[in-house]
Parts: structure tokens; sequence; C-alpha cells
């Protein structure tokens, strides 16, 4: 009887591992993340730290938290549930991994997640709170995203950038970023979903204990998306002991060769 | 029996589990699962550098033809983390390596184990693109 058991859950773990890697992956084969050590389970669900403020510490360093493969998925959509306007899903399918400007270590904007450490950083000068960035160890292609904490406003004549201009406050526990002005250059995925030069997300970051960070992330771009869409991702803590590392993108990409194609020389 | 089974399936699961997606870029865009090859040669150089780290491994056929093998593996970075570093294989030394071939660059691969023979320790196997291909 209890081969009998063991034998069923092991198929049974199969079954869902398989079924796990389908949904997670679409495909078979890709270069791994894998490798950055996650805090261990046991320490997960400990208490939020707190800065001097009051406010969550959520400095991180984080692993997920975004889209990455496929936002549609990520985000806890359906196949097909993603709003995009017809153009914008044929451009989407048209796409080939490959022309992705990332992979040619140009950024990967947002709410792009690479499976490499990120962190948000807290700028506190004599007027308190006035920024915060976020570092990715790699995706930042030497950029880094800035979020104004001082109350000011979008400014009326942002011009299309990489990161657009961010604005953020704290909703109680919650760290809200407000962002216009991206350009329409970067993709949401390695899939290729698009979006316009009028997008606006918010993102509404939350810490509900010591391993885990929230990302509800709305998208509002009337230029490719039939209504705004909800998204939400989680990511998790890395282990105490891991920092971010240097990662020069561009000293070394040699991504293209051995498949015998040119980076970027697609359709952007 | 019972327990083998069990961390059988555990394994398993925690593998496929681990699987990510992309990383830097795809591996079906680059390379040929089905082009598998198992070679012996001396290391050319080990470059710990962005995106991905690479190492180069010549390959002398029978006819004394020398081949360079340029071999993909995840991000230095991760390799780092996983204990490895600059020490841990050195241009000079031979080993024994396999690697999935490229597309159309077949010398151009992505990296599946790599063994030194001095002491026959298996290096970065962790960090190897293997990690995320069926086998």
């Amino acid at each position: 009887m209890k081969r009998i058991l063991v034998v069923s859950a092991t198929v049974l773990g199969l079954a869902l591992a398989l079924f796990v890697q389908t949904q997670a992956q679409g495909r078979v084969t890709s270069i791994p993340a894998g490798g950055t050590p996650l805090l261990p389970d046991n320490l997960v669900n400990g208490p939020v730290p707190r800065l001097a403020d009051g406010h969550p510490d959520l400095t991180g360093p984080w692993l997920g938290g975004g889209s990455n493969a496929d936002i549609e998925r990520e985000g806890g959509l359906k196949p097909g549930e993603l709003p995009l306007l017809p153009w914008a899903k044929t451009l989407r399918d048209g796409r080939k991994e490959q022309d992705e400007p990332y992979v040619a270590c140009l950024p990967m904007s947002v709410p792009r997640m690479n499976p490499y450490p990120w962190k948000f950083v807290n700028a506190y000068t004599s007027k308190g709170l006035t920024e915060i960035y976020i570092l990715h160890e790699l995706g930042d292609a030497g950029a880094h995203r800035v979020v104004y904490m001082d109350g000011r406003k979008h400014p009326a004549d942002v011009f299309p950038t990489w990161y657009g201009h961010s604005i953020g406050r704290w909703e109680g526990d919650t760290l809200v970023i407000d962002t216009v002005g991206y350009n329409d250059k970067f993709w949401f995925d390695s899939r290729g979903t698009p979006h316009t030069d009028k997008l606006h997300t918010i993102e509404r970051w939350t810490r509900p204990n010591y391993g885990t960070l929230i990302n509800e992330f709305t998208i509002d771009d009337p230029g490719a998306y039939s209504r705004t869409v909800q998204l939400k991702f989680t990511a998790r803590r890395v282990r105490n002991d891991i920092e971010l590392m240097e990662d020069i993108c561009t000293e070394n990409n040699q991504a293209g060769i051995a498949g015998g194609y040119r980076l970027n020389s697609g359709e952007k | 029996m019972r327990t083998k089974l069990g961390v059988l399936a555990t394994g398993l699961g925690f593998f496929c589990l681990a699987m990510p997606a992309v990383a830097h870029h795809g591996f079906d865009t680059e390379y040929d699962a089905n082009k598998k090859f198992t070679f012996t040669g001396v290391v050319q150089k080990v470059e710990w550098l962005n995106p991905h780290m690479r190492v180069y491994v010549d390959v002398t056929d029978p006819a004394g033809k020398v081949t360079t093998w340029n071999m993909e593996m995840t991000s230095p970075n991760t390799v780092r983390r996983q204990g490895w570093g600059p020490n841990d294989l050195k241009a000079g030394e031979k080993v024994t390596f396999t690697t999935y071939g490229g597309k159309v660059v077949e010398t151009r691969g992505s990296l599946v184990t790599i063994k030194r023979l001095s002491d026959g320790r298996e290096l970065f196997v962790a960090g190897g693109p293997d990690a995320s291909v069926p086998k």
C-alpha cells in the first residue's frame, strides 16, 4: 500500500511538475535563469522590516515581481484575455524573440523582471525621502529608474523615454508608482507583447511578509489595449547575503551569432 | 525504496519548477537540442564576462586539425553565486566537455558539462544551460 501511495505521489508529482513546466515555459528549452539563491522557506513568513519613517522597507533585493516570458500568463490572465487591439495582437504574434531590444542589451523597462536580483533604493535627503531608485542587476542598460517621492507632478510636455517619468507616494503600507512618458520600443516580454507611447502604468507594491513582495500592476494604454488591464506579480526575497553584482550587458554580447541572426535586425 | 522515490519525485519537481523562462535570450533561437557533442580538449580561455560567461576549448582531431569551441553558459554572476571563481578553470587545462551545437555556427555551443581532467572534477555544472534542457 505504501508503495502504491509513493508511486502515485511520484506520478502526481511528475504530472504536476510537467504541467507547471508547460505552463511556465510554453516551450521546452531556454537559457536558465537559475542560480540566484532565494530566501529559505522558513524565513518567508517573518515580520516586515520598517523604515525609520514607519513605512515598510521594500528594499530587497528581490527576484521576480514582473513579466518576463509572457506577461499575459505571468500576470495571472488566461490565454487570450489580454485585451490587445487587433493590430497589437498581430504585431505580437509576428515578433521573433531574438528581435527584442533587451537581447541587444537595451533596457527591459517596466514591468519586466528578468531572473536576476533587483532592489528599491530609498534616497533620503534633508527633505526626507525625495526619490526611490529601482536598480536591476541586469536589464537597466546602465540607466537607473528614478521614482520621485517629493510630491511633484508629471511634466505636461514629457517626451518618451525607456523608463518614462515616475512619481510615487505611500498609501498606507502600499507604495504607489505612477508612470507616463514611456517610449514604445521595449517589449513587455520575450513573446513580444507591445505597447505604445500612450502607456500609463500604475504599480502598487506591498510586502505582506518578510519574503514576499506583490506588484499589483495596471496597464493603461489606449493605443494598444481596448481597456485597462489589471495584473498581479509576486517577487521573492533573495537570500540575505545576496547583493546585486556588476553586469555590463554590452561588454561581450554574442547573442545571435550561433543562431545566424543579427541583433535587433527585425521590426522593433 | 520509498525514500528514493520520494526524493526522485521531489527532485524532479524542483528541477522542473526551477526551470526558468528567458534570462537574457532563448535557447532554441540559437542552439540545437538535437546536436549534442562530447569532446576532450585544452582550455584556450575562460571569459567571466557579461551577459554570458564563455569557455573556449581547443579540440584536436585525429588528423591534427584544431577546432576551437566557443561555449556559452549562464551569467558570470550566477556562476559566482554558486561558489565558483576564476581559479577553478584556467587556460591550458585539459577538459572533457559536453555541449549543444549552434544552429548555424555549430562550434558556438551551449555548454552542458565540463570536467577538469587533472582531478576529475565537474565544474560549473549547476550553472550550465543544461539545467533547463531536457536530457
